[in-house]
């Protein structure tokens, strides 16, 4: 189908995966210790570590509250972590662009949503808590400059178009803007810094962290470890670990380094390892979500996963080995992934379903070009010639379209019930774009424990381990079994948002 | 073109040569920086150069001009992109002395005809 070198560079990875994985296990590993009779290297107000979301609206939020001296350290060489290559997608409650496209919506409603898809055990509080501030953290985006496409869209799972998206349709158009601000704020980046571990006083309280210098991701190359007094405390927002193969294996054994992953290679969790050696409280660490809108046509993210759920509401997903449809284009992530990867051949080997979408609806998004561009999508004049390219028998994929269409008309998908809300008018035609669908790990619902002030929990005193905060996907439970698209956003910044303010105030 | 300047006349000045060893180079670099592997090797001889050494010459404005792709694509312009602007480090698509694809290609399929690897 596309002869595009897919793994070229991600196998390449994989052997430096492979070579860091044992240099992390030489004896010399990160770990906690007394902080007592140590000398510190250097000492700052704030210490957050990691640039993504989180840490970059927690260090904007603590200098607001008037942090003088403020230290976000990044492990990889740029900034920005996975924060940087995902969709940009940010769904808040009772937004202005709401209050245009005339869309009733409430933080009750929202976290209704999102309760609904973590099937029983999400938190409902933390998800009320980033609700309730959503619009406050979508302001802070827009304040450092960040700009969003004119037009809401309404995401799997969500019962309302409530999500907001960048102009470049990539989450590096808010992370961009808050770290520029972050500079002009005059908080102290350091790129290459890895934490090896907490600093610990008398009462079990964090004091400060041990932090590699110099550090080259994947290489072994011995920097200067400096142990840094925080003041304040420790912000973690050190992300997920969708990256590590062994630690998602141990919780999931299908998720094998064969299954694609969108995220950024340093999401490798030693930073959550290190809070629970700590006595944090894991929580569903077994949950790790696939999207349902990646391709296997292309590494990671790529352009496909927004051209995807920018087209899903209005679309058709198309089992090839039948012609029909197998899903609700729109239910949640972990709906959609298992019955994608359900579509097998007859011999049971991996047949990934197709998105058809009309071009004159699909050419809206400014992925569309790219997909078709770039060869990992295609566009056609006529059904005849999409069945042929993809081997989908002809009859039974125009009977579906006709169907489909009849569900367009009558706003009732009997099928599969999907909201057809935002398909409203928009008819399955000719010309048609498609691409292929397969799901990648994303996002690691699991991870520490916190509360609605991004403390961290102690398992053994069941008290919030003094000087720790932590925000963003490092942190577990909050969504439970499967996260709502553009959900993750507004949960770390808020929570970013918040752990500064309760360091400020501690 | 004036920092490269500098460094020719540091090579030229009769900076001494550390070792014979044969390793991998670009020819032009060869011409430029000799065998002095401590012009490059800021941090010591053993450790990676650091960030600020391929800028001793090269400017990043520059190089981001000399790579500006069309307007519909301007943000895959790998010295002045989307997901980090100007600030990505040079070694993360370049190596001296070891093939290195550009990090562009862990999720996208769009290629640098004139990348060395």
């Amino acid at each position: 189908m596309s002869n595009v070198d897919l793994l070229g560079r991600r196998n390449f990875i994989k052997g430096m995966g492979a070579a860091a994985g044992i240099a992390m296990a030489a004896p010399a590993m990160a770990v906690s210790e007394k902080a007592d009779g140590v000398k510190w290297d250097k000492e700052v107000e704030v210490l957050i570590i990691g640039s993504g979301f989180a840490g970059l609206a927690a260090a904007i939020e603590a200098t607001r509250q008037g942090a003088k001296d403020v230290h976000i350290f990044e492990k990889m060489s740029y900034f920005g972590g996975n924060s940087a290559i995902n969709g940009g997608l940010f769904a808040a409650p009772g937004t202005p662009m709401q209050k245009k496209e005339g869309v009733e919506d409430s933080v009750d409603r929202m976290v209704s949503d999102q309760l609904k898809s973590g099937r029983g055990i999400a938190d409902e509080a933390l998800l009320r808590h980033v609700a309730s501030h959503a619009v406050e953290a979508l302001q802070m985006t827009m304040d450092a400059g960040a700009e969003f496409h004119p037009y809401l869209q309404q995401l799997g799972g969500h019962s309302v178009a409530r999500t907001y998206q960048t102009t470049v349709s990539c989450g590096a158009g808010i992370t961009q803007p808050l770290y520029k601000e972050c500079k002009k704020l005059g908080v102290h980046t350091h790129n290459r810094s890895k934490f090896e571990g907490f600093l610990v006083g008398e009462k079990g309280e964090v004091v400060g962290v041990k932090m590699r210098e110099n550090y080259h991701f994947g290489e072994d190359q011995p920097g200067k470890v400096l142990k840094i007094r925080a003041k304040r405390g420790v912000i973690m927002a050190t992300g997920g670990f969708a990256q590590n193969v062994d630690l998602r294996m141990a919780q999931d054994p299908t998720l094998t380094s064969e299954v694609g992953c969108t995220n950024a290679p340093g999401a490798t969790g030693e930073g959550m390892y290190e809070m629970f050696r700590l006595g944090a409280i894991p929580v569903h660490l077994a949950h790790i979500q696939s999207g349902p809108w990646a391709s296997p046509d292309e590494g990671g993210f790529g352009y496909v996963s927004n051209y995807s759920i920018y087209n899903f509401p209005h679309s058709m997903a198309i089992n090839r080995l039948t012609g029909k449809r197998f899903m609700n284009e729109i239910a949640d992530r972990k709906t959609r992934a298992d019955a994608e990867l359900a579509c097998r051949d007859e011999k049971g080997n991996a047949l990934p379903p197709i998105l058809i979408t009309s071009y004159k609806d699909s050419k809206k998004h400014p992925n569309t070009k790219k997909v078709i561009k770039y060869n990992v999508g295609w566009k056609f004049d006529t059904i005849e010639e999409l069945a042929k390219h993809f081997d989908v028998p002809l009859k039974p994929l125009k009977a579906q379209i006709e169907e489909y269409n009849g569900y367009v008309k009558s706003g009732e998908d009997k099928q599969f019930g999907k909201n057809m809300t935002k398909a409203k008018g928009k008819y399955i035609e000719a010309p048609f774009t498609v691409v292929r669908l397969w799901p990648k790990v994303h996002y690691c619902q699991g991870g520490v424990q916190v509360n609605t002030k991004a403390e961290v929990k102690d398992s053994f005193t069941g008290k919030s381990i003094p000087g720790l905060y932590a925000a963003g996907e490092v942190c577990g439970g909050i969504h439970g079994v499967s996260r709502l698209g553009s959900c993750s956003i507004p949960e770390c910044m808020v929570m970013g948002m918040t752990a500064a303010r309760s360091i400020m105030k501690a | 073109m004036k920092k490269v300047n500098i460094v020719l006349a540091l090579v030229l000045g009769g900076l001494v040569s550390l070792s014979a060893q044969a390793i991998e180079q670009r020819a032009w670099h060869k011409e430029v920086i000799g065998k002095d592997c401590k012009v490059c090797h800021d941090n010591g001889i053993k450790q990676f150069p650091s960030d600020q050494a391929c800028l001793q010459c090269h400017d990043v404005d520059d190089l981001a001009e000399q790579t500006a792709r069309s307007e519909e694509d301007k943000w895959q312009n790998p010295h002045n992109n989307l997901h980090y602007g100007k600030d990505l480090p040079c070694q993360e698509c370049h190596g001296e002395h070891e093939s290195k694809k550009p990090l562009c290609s862990n999720c996208h399929t769009f290629k640098f005809d004139k990348h060395k690897e």
